[in-house]
């Protein structure tokens, strides 16, 4: 027993550092000066912890910050509004056309975004949303393909016999699904509310694509890639805005994920 | 369930319709005298340090022309531009990185055609130099002018040689001496690195070299018919059998970031190279102690009267079709691309080649800095050239370069046959593109 | 007491008040783009003049297309190749953390870091690490005497060089796997292991059939994620050939080296939005999209009984 716990964590403490060591990278980075950025050197000659400084010098971090966060809490909550029900739907009521309309949400996250953007881009411009995130999180108010799927999968975990016995018992299916059903789903939606969260925050394409020409509504990631000069991209600058970036959602992930751990146990009723 | 996807069918057909941008007529001109006044949005692609010296020079135009105001717009690309013009909307004026776009933008009507404005206020053109009026006009459609430009040339380093090679022949001959080799064979130093995508070495960068032509009159692919590509491409290859294509590949797999520190020039692993005019601040800033000498491309061996020319390109700017305010637009940039003053400031300012040839002739501090007139004498001499302009963009060079890294890998077959298939791909992506 | 057809109404309405506003969406983002790129396949378009009908000559030029041919054999390969990796490299790694009670949330977040991180900041660091002469990976493979292969820089390896990428980024499948793996009723393994199973019995009665339908899923979005996997790749190639570059940029030696990671959506946003040729762009996003639809059609009909 000691010997398979040792094993364990001498496992996961080398798999820990492997995938520390980037992120290390851009820590060191970050505290460099511009003319030893990505070259050979790795460690700072010289610490410049006034890099940090020069983030929010150089670029409102705080309004990026916050318009990070409206974003990402907007979507997510959107999301899980929308999702959450559809995916209950899909998993555990039987209706004619069903699987029809999973595979065709399925089929949602199949046109490359390059192309979808074009008409919907338009679409937009005519509602006079261009310039804002709006076209960004409205949508999720209608579900999200991927999230969809993945609350549907866990969903479909939950054995029948819990939510028989809440209809026996009167319980209509928003009943069931509210009272019964999202207790147990929590993995699952905490899960899905989570990538929902994290998608949204490190989004680039989608905020440079509607909001790039109103820089009151720019998010972190647009921040990021203005630290460069005509020819070249300040590298140390760069590093330390993104680990100032990832701070945040560091920290919402490390409480999210006790969220994991079942707090109901579900005891033998399947098999 | 018919009646379902019926309705899905007749919203999806309304969804097109509003797809469909409505046409806008064409703003007529406005007759000369009239002062131009309102507010214009102006939008380009530089950040930081660089936008403020843009806004500098705005500040100087709105203090000469207090009717107009101008609200400016930094980190935009071209991307960004066409779908905000495409949508109806989008900036009075557009600030693109290169020529890529003047082709796709003029064939498309994305930025209008200033040589009506052009006619009405007396512009004299031939104040731009040839290679850059070339590249900022279409099939006869004057759609941009020319902001600054990037001229590339020879850089050399002056402790492993004195005088830089004039021809080709040369260049190779400097080559092989300088290149050192440690025991195992591997590069250590190499005199001249000639693989096709290493930093700034590109066919745009080094076609001026033997003249070599990319597009035909009609718009159609040169690269397979011209013999001037062939010339260049046998050079090559011979160097790079002289070095082993696999040493080399290895050799530049080892080598830093070209806008680091680590720059291989800049860290003497490289002993000549070619780039453009920026690498001067680079240098100075980061490389203190490699005395670099800049100079013109070398020539071929055919032609070595050539000698004195390079590569030009630049940024252009334009005013887009859904220009709120015309006319207005056409004052900022009438004063952004020819107005002497404005442009040998914002040149110094940037570090950049100015565009207009009065510039040219005073052009302040810049002229003063003998590294950096070498490339102001580049800009100037006739035999410098630049890439054509074309309604596919950056493709033709593109697909060149696409063919040239499994050539140089020696799995491109015969070059002959091999240019004349990147001649017809390039040909139907023109078709393609409308 | 309600007639069969009303409680039938009654249903449909529950159905519906679940599924509404998802069937909004459905027609705006799948129906909408969808018939409109089927259109656009048949147009020259350029984004700014209304499309111009041009009938199948996007789709002729697409069956002698020779840069298709390489992308889609890239993009495919990375497929067959990154999909399976990663949900291995998940399980594994999530059986790993699920035996942990103390630190596991250390742990998880450690794993889940690079995910976390900026794409285009951390696939710059990960390759940057990887380079032949300046990294230190090939340095410290050099201490223990191996010769290190050139990574991102060689044809043959830079493939295989972002599915590593793409096992460093392993943490957001990870966490689907473990949540599953949390929820598999501990009675079961205990029912099994009182039948005298062992532990890899026990894996494949107990675990594997508990997970199924987490695991389908990430095989059906590892594949139509993969299909359109772009922004590493140009990343990976632009710091490769020494041309790091920020935001979107997608250098002109797109695919270095000799074209290796040169992927579909690579070829289908250059042809579009650089050589401004959106018809073209549609047709090939269409068939990306009827290529991705029946694989996923494949694969959920062989595991359906995981659906």
């Amino acid at each position: 027993m000691r010997l398979a716990f040792v094993a364990r964590h001498s496992i996961a403490i080398a798999l820990g550092v492997m995938f520390l060591c980037p992120i290390v990278f851009l820590a060191l980075t970050s505290f460099m000066s511009s003319d030893q950025s990505l070259t050979s050197n790795l460690w700072p000659t010289s610490w410049h912890p006034g890099n940090y400084v020069e983030v929010f010098e150089r670029t409102p971090l705080p309004r990026y910050l916050l318009n990070t966060a409206l974003y990402a809490t907007g979507a997510t909550l959107f999301m899980l509004l929308a999702s959450v029900p559809a995916a209950y739907a899909l998993a555990k009521l039987r209706w004619r056309g069903r699987t029809a309309v999973f595979v065709a949400i399925v089929c949602m996250m199949m046109l490359p975004p390059q192309v979808t953007t074009v008409p919907l881009y338009l679409m937009w411009a005519n509602y006079g949303l261009t310039g804002s995130l709006w076209p960004l999180v409205l949508p999720m108010l209608l579900g999200d393909a991927f999230s969809i799927f993945l609350l549907r999968q866990f969903l479909l975990t939950i054995p029948d016999e819990y939510l028989d016995a809440a209809r026996v018992d009167g319980c209509g299916e928003w009943r069931t699904l509210l009272r019964v059903v999202l207790p147990m789903a929590r993995p699952g939606i905490a899960a899905a509310a989570m990538f929902q969260f994290f998608y949204a925050w490190n989004d680039y394409y989608g905020p440079l694509l509607y909001t790039s020409e109103n820089e009151s509504a720019w998010t972190l990631s647009l921040g990021l890639a203005s630290f460069r000069t005509l020819h070249a991209v300040e590298w140390n600058i760069v590093s330390a805005a993104t680990l100032l970036t990832m701070v945040p959602i560091v920290v919402v992930f490390f409480f999210a994920q006790k969220a994991f751990v079942r707090g109901v146990t579900l005891t033998g009723v399947k098999g | 369930m018919p009646s379902i996807s019926r309705k899905m069918a007749v919203i999806a057909a309304i969804a097109l319709v509003s797809a469909c941008t409505p046409g806008e007529a064409e703003k007529p001109v406005a007759s000369p005298g009239t002062e131009a006044s309102g507010t214009v949005e102006f939008w380009h692609f530089f950040t930081d340090r660089e936008a403020k010296a843009i806004d500098t020079i705005v500040a100087d135009f709105k203090a000469s022309h207090p009717k107009i105001d101008v609200v400016v717009k930094s980190g935009q690309d071209d991307t960004k531009m066409l779908q905000a013009i495409g949508a109806g909307q989008g900036p009075d004026i557009g600030l693109s990185y290169s020529t890529d776009t003047v082709g796709k933008f003029c064939a498309s009507g994305a930025w209008l055609d200033l040589e009506q404005y052009i006619e009405r206020d007396g512009v004299d053109l031939n104040k731009l130099p040839a290679t850059v009026r070339s590249y900022t006009e279409f099939k006869g459609r004057r759609c941009a002018m020319p902001f600054l430009a990037d001229t590339y040339g020879f850089y050399y380093n002056k402790a492993l040689l004195p005088t830089p090679p004039r021809t080709l022949s040369e260049l190779t001959e400097t080559a092989k001496r300088l290149t050192k080799r440690k025991p195992d064979g591997t590069i250590e130093r190499a005199g001249f690195l000639p693989l096709f995508g290493f930093y700034e070495h590109s066919p745009s960068h080094l076609g001026p070299a033997v003249g070599a032509k990319w597009l035909n009159d009609d718009g159609t692919s040169a690269i397979g018919s011209d013999p001037a590509w062939l010339e260049l491409l046998e050079w090559q290859k011979e160097l790079i059998d002289w070095y082993g294509y696999d040493k080399l590949e290895k050799f530049r797999a080892s080598l830093g970031d070209e806008w680091s520190a680590d720059n291989a020039f800049h860290k003497g692993q490289i002993a000549m190279m070619v780039d453009g005019e920026y690498r001067i601040a680079f240098l100075r800033d980061q490389a203190k102690d490699v005395k670099f000498g800049t100079a013109p491309l070398p020539v071929s061996d055919a032609h070595p009267d050539w000698y004195g020319g390079g590569y030009v390109t630049g940024n252009v700017i334009g005013v887009s079709k859904t220009a709120k305010n015309p006319e207005a637009a056409w004052e900022l940039i009438r004063y952004l691309t020819t107005d002497t003053g404005a442009i040998v400031k914002l040149a110094n300012l940037i570090k950049n080649v100015p565009s207009t040839t009065d510039a040219l002739a005073a052009p302040g501090d810049l002229g003063n800095d003998p590294d950096f007139k070498v490339f102001l004498d580049i800009f100037a001499h006739p035999h410098t050239s630049t890439t054509p302009p074309s309604a596919v963009g950056p493709a033709y060079e593109e697909a060149f370069a696409t063919y040239l890294q499994k050539y140089q890998a020696g799995k491109g077959g015969d070059p002959g046959p091999g240019l004349k298939d990147v001649d017809k791909q390039i040909n139907q992506l023109v078709q393609l593109a409308g | 007491m309600t007639t069969l057809a009303q409680r039938r109404r009654r249903d449909r309405l529950t159905v519906l008040s679940f599924m509404a506003p998802v069937l909004l969406g459905l027609l705006v983002f799948l129906v909408y783009p969808l018939v409109a790129s089927v259109y656009f396949s048949f147009t020259t378009f350029d984004l700014v003049n209304t499309p111009r009908w041009v009938g199948l000559r996007n789709w002729e030029h697409l069956l002698q297309d020779a840069n298709v041919r390489t992308a889609a054999a890239n993009t495919l390969w990375l497929v067959a190749v990154l999909v399976p990796a990663r949900m291995l490299g998940a399980l594994a790694t999530g059986m790993l953390l699920a035996r942990f009670k103390r630190g596991a949330g250390l742990y998880r977040t450690l794993f889940y870091l690079p995910a976390l991180a900026p794409p285009v900041a951390a696939t710059l660091a990960f390759v940057f690490l990887f380079k032949p002469g300046t990294g230190p990976v090939n340095s410290l493979l050099a201490e223990i005497g191996i010769q290190g292969p050139l990574w991102f820089n060689s044809p043959d390896w830079a493939k295989p060089s972002l599915v590593l990428l793409g096992l460093w980024g392993v943490g957001d499948l990870m966490i689907i796997f473990l949540a599953a793996l949390l929820d598999v009723p501990k009675e079961q393994y205990e029912a099994a292991s009182l039948d005298g199973a062992n532990a890899a019995h026990q894996f494949r009665y107990v675990t594997l059939p508990n997970i199924a339908p987490v695991v389908l899923f990430a095989a059906v979005t590892g594949v139509i994620q993969t299909l359109q996997y772009f922004t590493q790749a140009a990343v990976a190639a632009s710091v490769a050939s020494g041309q790091a570059t920020t935001g979107g940029g997608v250098s002109s030696t797109f695919g270095y080296p000799e074209g290796s990671t040169f992927t579909y959506p690579l070829w289908l946003y250059v042809v579009g939005f650089r050589y401004g040729a959106l018809g073209y762009a549609n047709t090939l996003a269409v068939v990306l999209f009827v290529v991705a639809a029946a694989v996923t059609v494949v694969l959920l009909r062989r595991f359906r009984s995981f659906l």
